[in-house]
């Protein structure tokens, strides 16, 4: 059953703060869905890739955040209801269409949520894009949990169509990836097909045209900023019977901040903005007078807290206030009930007993990601390490493959954003003496490598590409990209072939290899590295746990260490690296449960003591 | 309020036990909150989710205050002791799952004897269940998470009852309900704490 379809009106669900959001926007009768998957924002789309069909929508997984809020753009602009969700640097991708679609506006309500990842849990960095809605004008909803999460998303297309403007709905990870009670409504079936009405003095931003719309859009903030005002997502709760001590917070804060002033015993108040952005100015300056101290409790970057500051400086209002500026929060990471805790103790709360210092124990074993047993990425490091003795520099990409920096295949240099290993490839070869490898797997090279191709060609750079075409987009849960044959039920896709678009770009020296055949691939990139311009090698292997969950396409035959013929020269866990080979007081083993049956570390053992089972 | 600590490696299903654990509560007409922190891959890292029962709102477990850690591998139990307090309750999975820092570091995986001396001084109280050959009795051998979470629910610490935890698992569960269930109450008939 899938509980966002099903759920009937009133009931309570439990849902994911992701999922919370699919039905929000289902309950909003929206036409359209796109994303590219990125965590922690993944599980909206994947949610409305599996009731899409059902529920009548068109959704698609697009190339690239760009292109996924372009077309939603381009069918709200023509009045239906479209939603746009990706990860937080996905709107870094996004950014330039949204920019300027603030000043065309829209027509039917315009959805772009954004999932920030405080702590880089599964991310590049931390940015705070909440900054996006100043940078903007963007009007900003910030749900705090998944109940808000379905009311906000919903009530989001209201304000777009009322306002005519695009809206922000901003998570975090501890927003997006927290399961609770949701209690849903009906499920409408909105508008599906809209005559697109000819307004080129509004949708066509020529220099005259977004002179003009900036005005227009300077406007509809001053009447967003008076919804704020009045909305109910901006409300004041009162902690013990209310006090001299305000709050002023916002998403993922709110919770701790609750939770550590009811432990504090803290009386006061807690200014809670759900529609954050304007800032509804009479309703904090009013707060601010209320109170003789208000503390702002936010995570990553200190934007409420300057917005209060400003209003106190503006209207001459003496409350003091504490914020990051101070230090009395970090600026830093992902906050707990414990630092919001210490912070509001810093600010001068008092009351609550001291946390607990916690049991620690020293130097376990650490347990980081690590490529899966199978993971046709490892049989293609070991081979390039092989073929280069390791003396070569490596400029990453994102996706499961970037775990290839780790030892024993250091196999990553240089890393800043999707894209970015064919784009600095050719300034690290130009000053650089050594060769230089770019790795990018098959959807990041649909997402952002081809122009970096293109560019290498064009202006005679020289580096080997190596596309790692697991036939997936691995890392966020095997959703399809443009090379992807077949997708979930809601997508009639084509698939775009990878040697056809490397052809086309140029390219004159292209292989194809199958990484699980260690020497044939150690072989080409030898080669590939003897090319005077740019060489590519596509290697081809899908994606171990796909292959599993189907039962096919692994070779599948379980390898085991013949202690006798095994000579201890730990090749196997040096060189190589596989989650299902351990070696534990000094004797190398496969636990044949994990073992996928890859038959790679066969091949990488110089003594052919890894034998198949029989 | 009844705060768990769920804790394993990717790949053991303890979102999905989590999951069980937060249908239950609900079924129960209780509040609960569940948070789930999986890193960059699909398999093979630290995993943690937290299961909250009662009203609260934030999801995340302060350290010292578990009421229970229902750990899914050996090792991960270890790693769960900042969340306990001589209140928690330890159930552990005596699965172990060797990370590769310990075949490449050559550091040492921690005995059953240790992980044990570590937990007692700790916590209240330590059971160890044999979740793996558990499962695979009952006809599931996938199904260690299953037997965890009747693990948990043969603690009677939750306030739920064993119908809430099969009504869950009968909405989360499509393939072999049947041997999952008795996955299920085997793992609730094999709790014994030891110490």
């Amino acid at each position: 059953m899938e509980r966002i379809l099903e759920a009937p009106p009133g009931s309570k669900v439990l849902l994911l703060g992701n999922e919370a959001i699919a039905r929000g926007a289902l309950e909003a009768g929206i036409a359209i869905g796109t994303t590219y998957p990125g965590t922690p924002a993944s599980e909206i789309g994947d949610a409305l890739a599996r009731v899409a069909k059902d529920a009548g929508i068109y959704f698609e997984y697009s190339t690239n955040e760009m292109v996924a809020a372009e077309f939603a753009m381009g069918a709200a602009a023509s009045g239906v209801r479209a939603i746009v969700s990706m990860k937080h640097v996905g709107l870094n991708v996004a950014a330039d269409a949204l920019m300027t679609f603030a000043y065309t506006g829209t027509r039917g309500g315009f959805v772009l949520v954004t999932a920030d990842d405080p702590s880089c849990h599964s991310s590049q960095n931390e940015q705070d894009n909440r900054y996006y809605a100043l940078l903007g004008g963007i009007p900003l909803l910030e749900p705090a949990s998944p109940q808000e999460c379905y009311e906000m998303t919903k009530h989001a297309f209201e304000l777009s169509e009322r306002l005519e403007l695009p809206v922000i709905v901003r998570t975090t990870t501890r927003i997006s990836h927290v399961r609770g009670p949701v209690t849903v409504g009906k499920i409408v079936e909105g508008l599906k097909k809209k005559e697109f009405v000819k307004d080129p003095t509004r949708f066509v931003t020529v220099p005259a045209v977004a002179r003009v719309r900036h005005k227009v859009l300077l406007q509809r903030l001053k009447e967003a900023e008076e919804l704020a005002e009045d909305s109910p997502l901006n409300r004041i709760e009162s902690v013990n019977g209310g006090g001299v001590l305000g709050i002023v917070t916002s998403s993922a804060a709110y919770n701790y901040a609750a939770d550590a002033a009811d432990e504090l015993r803290i009386r006061g108040d807690i200014l809670k903005l759900g529609f954050s952005h304007p800032v509804p100015t009479r309703k904090v300056a009013q707060f601010l007078r209320d109170h003789r101290t208000v503390i702002v409790v936010e995570e990553l970057e200190p934007i409420l807290e300057r917005a209060v500051r400003g209003i106190a400086q503006h209207q001459s209002i003496p409350t003091k206030i504490f914020g990051k500026d101070d230090g009395v929060f970090p600026r830093l990471y992902e906050f707990d009930q414990a630092i919001v805790q210490a912070g509001l103790k810093a600010a001068g709360a008092s009351g609550g007993g001291p946390l607990a210092e916690p049991v620690k124990i020293q130097n376990l074993p650490v347990r980081p990601p690590v490529l899966c047993a199978g993971c046709p990425h490892s049989a293609t490091y070991f081979a390039v390490n092989k073929a280069t003795n390791k003396k070569a520099i490596f400029a990453s990409d994102i996706g499961c493959y970037t775990l290839g920096l780790a030892p024993p295949y250091n196999a990553a240099d240089f890393l800043v954003c999707m894209g970015s290993s064919v784009g600095s490839a050719g300034g690290l070869a130009k000053v650089n003496d050594q060769p230089v490898i770019a790795f990018i797997g098959d959807s990041t090279f649909f997402h952002a490598g081809i122009p970096g191709l293109i560019n290498a060609i064009h202006n005679g750079h020289k580096f080997l590409l190596m596309i790692l075409d697991n036939r997936t987009t691995a890392m966020t849960g095997h959703q399809p990209h443009p090379g992807s044959a077949k997708g979930p039920s809601c997508c009639d896709i084509t698939a775009v072939s990878i040697e056809e678009v490397v052809k086309g770009c140029g390219v004159k020296w292209l292989k194809v290899v199958d990484p699980y055949e260690i020497k044939i691939t150690t072989e080409a990139v030898k080669e590939a590295l003897q090319q005077p311009g740019i060489s590519v090698i596509i290697a081809r292997r899908e994606c171990a746990l796909i292959a599993k969950r189907d039962e096919k396409g692994a070779i599948a035959k379980k390898h085991y260490i013949d202690q006798e013929a095994c000579k201890k020269c730990r090749t196997c866990v040096d060189r190589f690296q596989c989650p299902a080979i351990s070696s534990v007081e000094k004797v190398q083993n496969i636990d044949e449960a994990l073992c996928a049956g890859c038959g790679v570390c066969a091949q990488v053992c110089p003594y052919k003591a890894i034998k198949e089972v029989n | 309020m009844v705060d768990i600590y769920l804790v394993g490696v990717g790949g053991q299903g303890i979102i999905t036990a989590s999951k069980i654990i937060g249908d239950a509560a609900l079924l129960a007409g209780r509040n609960v909150l569940l948070s789930e922190t999986h890193g960059m891959a699909q398999r093979g890292g630290s995993v943690v989710c937290t299961a909250r029962i009662g009203d609260v709102h934030s999801p995340l477990i302060p350290d010292g205050r578990a009421d229970v850690i229902l750990s899914f591998e050996l090792l991960e139990t270890l790693r769960a002791l900042c969340k306990a307090s001589v209140n928690t309750a330890v159930l552990s999975s005596t699965e172990r799952i060797v990370p590769l820092s310990v075949s490449t570091q050559k550091l040492r995986y921690p005995t059953e004897e240790e992980v044990k001396a570590q937990v007692v001084r700790a916590a209240k109280s330590f059971t160890r269940i044999d979740a793996a050959r558990i499962a695979a009795d009952a006809g599931v051998p996938m199904s260690s998470n299953i037997v965890m979470v009747g693990a948990l629910a043969g603690t009677r610490t939750t306030g739920l009852d064993m119908k809430h935890f099969e009504n869950a698992i009968e909405m989360n569960i499509q393939r072999k309900l049947e041997e999952n269930l008795r996955a299920f109450s085997d793992g609730a008939n094999h709790v014994r704490p030891e110490a």
